[in-house]
C-alpha cells in the first residue's frame, strides 16, 4: 500500500517532466506504447468476455439447441423458467447454500482472525495453516478427497456412529448431502480470514486503552470498538463471500458424481444451467439462466450497498 | 484498495465466467480435415473409454497407418460424459471429428442435425464393405435407408450375479426363469447372506425397455416413448416396494458408493448391464462374477437384441474416401481383431470374431453368453432411439434414483419423467 502511495506522485512528476521536455507528440507515443501493452488484455476481453457476453444476452432469447440457427422466442425462456420444477429446485439448494454456507464461513474467519491478530508464538505458522484451504480449494481434487470423506463407512460416517448418532454417508443422503458442501466451504475460510487480519490490524490501539480505562469488558469492546471499526471489511467480505456462493459449481459437481445431487439435492443452480446447457443442448434456456445469476446476483449486491448505510462504518475523511 | 471498485469488477467476472462459458460454443469454429502438397491426408478419430481401449486403438491406428502410408490418423478420447458434451460442441461449431465411435442412443440425434455421414456411397464405391458381418448387426447402423455407423462391436443386456453370494444362498439362476422366480430368488438371497439380491433394476432403462418389449410394447417408438403413465408408475412402485424391503440396494448406497458399481463394492448380489461390462466388475471387486439370463414374462422371450458401438463419419469430412477406408480396416482387418479383443463387445465382423479367441475366464464367459443367447432364439431387432434418447436416460435413472431417497411420491416421479421426456423430444 505505502509503496503504490509513494510511487504514485513520483511517475506523475516524471510523467510531466517528459511533457513538459518534448510536447504532445511525445504524449501521443507513450499512449499509443500504453495500449500496445494493453492490447491482448483488450483483445482477450473482447473475444472471450464481451463478445460472448453479447452473444449469450441474444441467445437467452431464442430456443438454440446448438445446431440449428436460434429461433427467435422472446421471453419464453424466462416464463418457461419459473414453470420448470428443477430449476425452482435449484434456486432453493442455491438460496439454502448461500444462506448457511456464508455465514458460518465468515463467522469463523472473524473468529480465527481475532485469535490470530494477537502477538503469540507460531503465529505465521498459524496463519499459513489456515489459509492453506483457501489455496487449493477450487482443486477438483478437493471435491474427490471431501466425497471419500462424507461416503458410507468413511471418517466422518464411522465417527458418527462412534458418537451414538447413525446418519449414513452424506454423499449419498440427500437430506445430508447439502452439509458436506457447506463443510467444505467453510473449511476454507481463509482468504477471508487474511482479510479480517488486516482489517483488525487498522484498528487504533489507542480506542481500546480509553474503553479499558473506562472499565469495557472484552465483550463489549469487541462490540463497541472491533465490530464498526472493522465494518467495511466485514462488508467487503460478506459481499464477496455471496457473490462467490452463488457461484457454486465444481465442488457440488465433483462430491456428488457430476449428478448434481441424489434426488436434485445437491441441484446448484450453475449445476443445471450447465445440464442444461452441455447436456441437454438448450443453449437458449442455459443463456437465460445465466443472466437471471446475474440479475439476482446484482440484486443482492444493490441490497447490501444499500444496507450498509445501516451499518458500515467509515471514517469521517474515508467518505 | 478502493472497496467500490474491487466490487464492481467481481461482479462483472461473475457475469462473465457464467456468460463466457455459454459464449464459447459459438466461437468454436472452422475446421474440417487438411491435405496437404504430397497427397497426405489427415483424418481426426475419436472415442469414449478407458486408457486401456485408447492403447489397442493406438496399436490398430499404427498398422493401418503402415498398409496406408498416405493416411494419418489424430486420435482423441474421453470419458463418456465428457465424450458427448465435447462432440457436441465440437458438432455444433461444424468441426466434429472426421470419425468416432457412436451408439443408438445417438444415431437419430445427430443424424436429425445433419452430423453423420451416410456410408452407404462409399460401400457402393468399394471402399467399405458390409460383407462378413455376424448376422444382423449391420442392421443396427441403418436408419431410414441410410447407414450411419458401421458396428464394432455388439453386446446385449444381461444380468451379472456375485457367484459366491448366488452358491452360498443355494440360487442358481436358469434360462427362461421368470420375473417371479427372479424375485423369489433376490429375498432368498437377502435372508441367506444378509446382501441385497439386485443393485436397483428399476432405474436401469435398457432393462424396462426388455421388459416392456416382453410385453409387446418398448421403451421407444420412432419418434417418442412406447409406453404409457400407467406402466411406468406400476414398474417403479413395484421397484421402490422392493428397497423397501430390503431385496435392493438402498439408492443412498448406490449413489455412495459411484463411480464403483454397488454389485463389486460387495452390497448387491446381481446387476443389469450390458455383458460385455463383465470385464469392469472383475477388475474392481474381489468377488467372482458371472453372467446369468435375462428373467422373463412368459418363460421364454427375453426381449434381448444386439445392441452395438459403432464407428460413424462426419457429414462434414472432406476425406470420406480416406475415412470409409479406415472404418473398413478397423472393422475387418484381424489383426485389429487380435487387438482390440471384446473391449467394445463381441467382434462384429467374421474375419475378426475368427481371428480373436478369448483366452482369459470373463472373455470366455462373455462369448459364450452370446453364443447361447444367440442359438436360444430370443434375440429381436433393435429400435433405433429417437433424438433426445440419451437426455431422456439419464432422466430415467436420475428420478427412478431419487425415487428411491423417499423424497418424492411414484406418481409425481412419474409426471416429471413425462415432462422431461416431452422436452427432450423437441429440443
Amino acid at each position: 500500500m505505502t509503496l503504490v502511495k509513494d510511487s504514485v506522485p513520483a511517475t506523475r512528476g516524471a510523467r510531466r517532466a517528459a511533457t513538459a521536455r518534448t510536447g504532445r507528440p511525445g504524449r501521443r507515443r507513450e499512449n499509443l506504447a500504453g495500449y500496445l501493452f494493453m492490447s491482448p488484455w483488450i483483445a482477450g476481453f473482447l473475444l472471450l468476455t464481451a463478445g460472448p457476453m453479447i452473444a449469450s444476452l441474444y441467445f437467452a432469447f431464442t430456443d438454440y439447441n446448438l445446431f440449428t440457427s436460434p429461433k427467435w422466442v422472446g421471453l419464453d425462456n424466462f416464463t418457461k423458467m419459473f414453470d420448470d420444477p428443477r430449476w425452482q429446485k435449484s434456486v432453493e439448494v442455491t438460496a439454502k447454500y448461500v444462506v448457511i454456507g456464508t455465514p458460518l464461513k465468515l463467522l469463523l474467519a472473524l473468529g480465527v482472525a481475532l485469535l490470530l491478530a494477537q502477538s503469540r508464538r507460531g503465529q505465521a505458522f498459524y496463519r499459513a495453516a489456515f489459509y492453506a484451504p483457501s489455496l487449493i480449494g477450487a482443486s477438483v481434487s478437493v471435491g474427490f478427497v471431501w466425497r471419500s470423506l462424507f461416503s458410507d463407512g468413511a471418517v466422518v460416517d464411522r465417527t458418527q456412529t462412534f458418537l451414538g448418532f447413525h446418519v449414513g454417508g452424506w454423499v449419498g443422503n440427500a437430506d445430508w448431502v447439502m452439509y458436506s458442501l457447506v463443510a467444505l466451504t467453510v473449511w476454507q475460510f481463509g482468504a477471508p480470514m487474511v482479510i479480517f487480519l488486516a482489517g483488525l490490524k487498522q484498528v487504533p490501539r489507542e480506542l481500546y486503552e480509553a474503553a479499558e480505562m473506562d472499565g469495557a469488558g472484552a465483550l463489549r469492546r469487541f462490540w463497541n470498538i472491533t465490530l464498526p471499526m472493522i465494518s467495511p471489511v466485514l462488508f467487503f467480505n460478506v459481499l464477496l463471500e455471496t457473490i462467490h456462493s452463488f457461484q457454486i459449481f465444481g465442488s457440488a459437481y465433483v462430491v456428488s458424481n457430476t449428478a448434481c445431487g441424489p434426488a436434485d439435492a445437491t441441484l446448484v443452480y450453475t449445476c443445471y444451467l450447465y445440464q442444461q446447457g452441455f447436456k441437454n443442448a438448450q443453449m437458449g434456456f442455459a443463456s437465460a439462466m445465466a443472466w437471471m445469476l446475474l440479475l439476482a446476483v446484482a440484486l443482492v449486491t444493490a441490497v447490501l450497498f444499500w444496507s450498509q448505510k445501516k451499518w458500515v462504518h467509515y471514517e469521517e475523511d474515508a467518505r | 484498495m478502493g472497496t467500490r471498485n474491487l466490487d464492481r469488477r467481481t461482479i462483472l467476472k461473475a457475469a462473465g465466467a457464467s456468460a463466457a462459458t455459454l459464449g464459447l460454443a459459438a466461437t468454436t469454429g472452422c475446421g474440417g480435415g487438411s491435405g496437404s502438397g504430397d497427397g497426405t491426408v489427415t483424418i481426426r478419430y475419436s472415442w469414449w473409454g478407458a486408457e486401456e481401449r485408447a492403447k489397442k486403438i493406438n496399436q490398430s491406428i499404427a498398422l493401418f497407418e503402415r498398409k496406408y502410408p498416405k493416411i494419418k490418423v489424430k486420435t482423441d478420447f474421453q470419458t463418456y460424459d465428457s465424450f458427448w458434451e465435447k462432440f457436441q460442441t465440437q458438432a455444433a461449431g461444424g468441426n466434429p471429428p472426421d470419425v468416432f465411435q457412436n451408439a443408438v442412443t445417438f444415431l437419430r440425434k445427430y443424424d436429425k442435425r445433419g452430423i453423420l455421414l451416410d456410408l452407404k456411397p462409399q460401400v457402393e464405391a468399394g471402399n467399405l464393405s458390409l460383407g462378413h458381418f455376424r448376422a444382423g448387426v449391420t442392421k443396427v447402423g441403418e436408419v431410414d435407408g441410410k447407414q450411419l455407423g458401421v458396428p464394432v462391436g455388439s453386446n446385449t443386456m444381461s444380468l451379472v450375479i456375485d457367484k459366491k453370494v448366488f452358491r452360498k444362498a443355494g440360487v442358481e439362476p436358469r434360462p427362461g426363469w421368470t420375473w417371479d422366480e427372479y424375485f423369489k430368488a433376490l429375498k432368498t438371497i437377502r435372508d441367506k447372506t444378509r446382501v441385497p439380491g439386485d443393485t436397483g433394476y428399476f432405474t436401469i432403462m435398457y432393462l424396462y425397455d426388455l421388459y416392456l418389449r416382453q410385453n409387446g410394447k418398448a421403451f421407444f417408438t420412432d419418434d417418442g416413448l412406447g409406453f404409457d403413465q400407467a406402466d411406468l408408475t406400476e414398474w417403479w412402485t413395484d421397484g421402490l416396494g422392493r428397497v423397501k424391503a430390503g431385496v435392493v440396494t438402498d439408492p443412498k448406497v448406490v449413489q455412495q458408493d459411484k463411480p464403483k458399481s454397488s454389485l463389486s463394492a460387495g452390497h448387491g448380489a446381481s446387476e443389469f448391464t450390458w455383458d460385455n461390462f463383465t470385464v469392469r466388475y472383475s477388475a474392481e471387486g474381489d468377488s467372482e462374477y458371472g453372467l446369468a439370463p435375462i428373467p422373463t414374462t412368459d418363460g421364454k422371450h427375453t426381449g434381448q437384441y444386439l445392441a452395438s458401438l459403432m464407428l460413424s463419419a462426419s457429414a462434414r469430412t472432406s476425406h470420406p474416401k480416406e475415412v470409409a477406408q479406415f472404418i473398413d480396416f478397423m472393422v475387418h482387418d484381424p489383426r485389429v481383431g487380435e487387438i482390440m479383443g471384446y473391449d467394445r463387445g463381441i467382434l462384429t465382423s467374421t474375419e475378426q470374431f475368427a481371428a480373436y479367441k478369448p483366452a482369459d475366464a470373463v472373455n470366455k464367459e462373455i462369448a459364450q453368453y452370446e453364443e447361447d443367447t444367440a442359438k436360444a432364439g430370443v434375440l429381436g431387432t433393435i429400435t433405433p432411439h429417437p433424438s433426445g434418447a440419451d437426455t431422456i436416460e439419464a432422466a430415467f435413472l436420475r428420478i427412478g434414483g431419487d425415487l428411491g431417497q423417499g423424497k418424492s411420491k411414484v406418481s409425481d416421479a412419474v409426471k416429471q419423467f413425462f415432462t422431461e421426456a416431452e422436452a427432450a423430444f423437441q429440443a
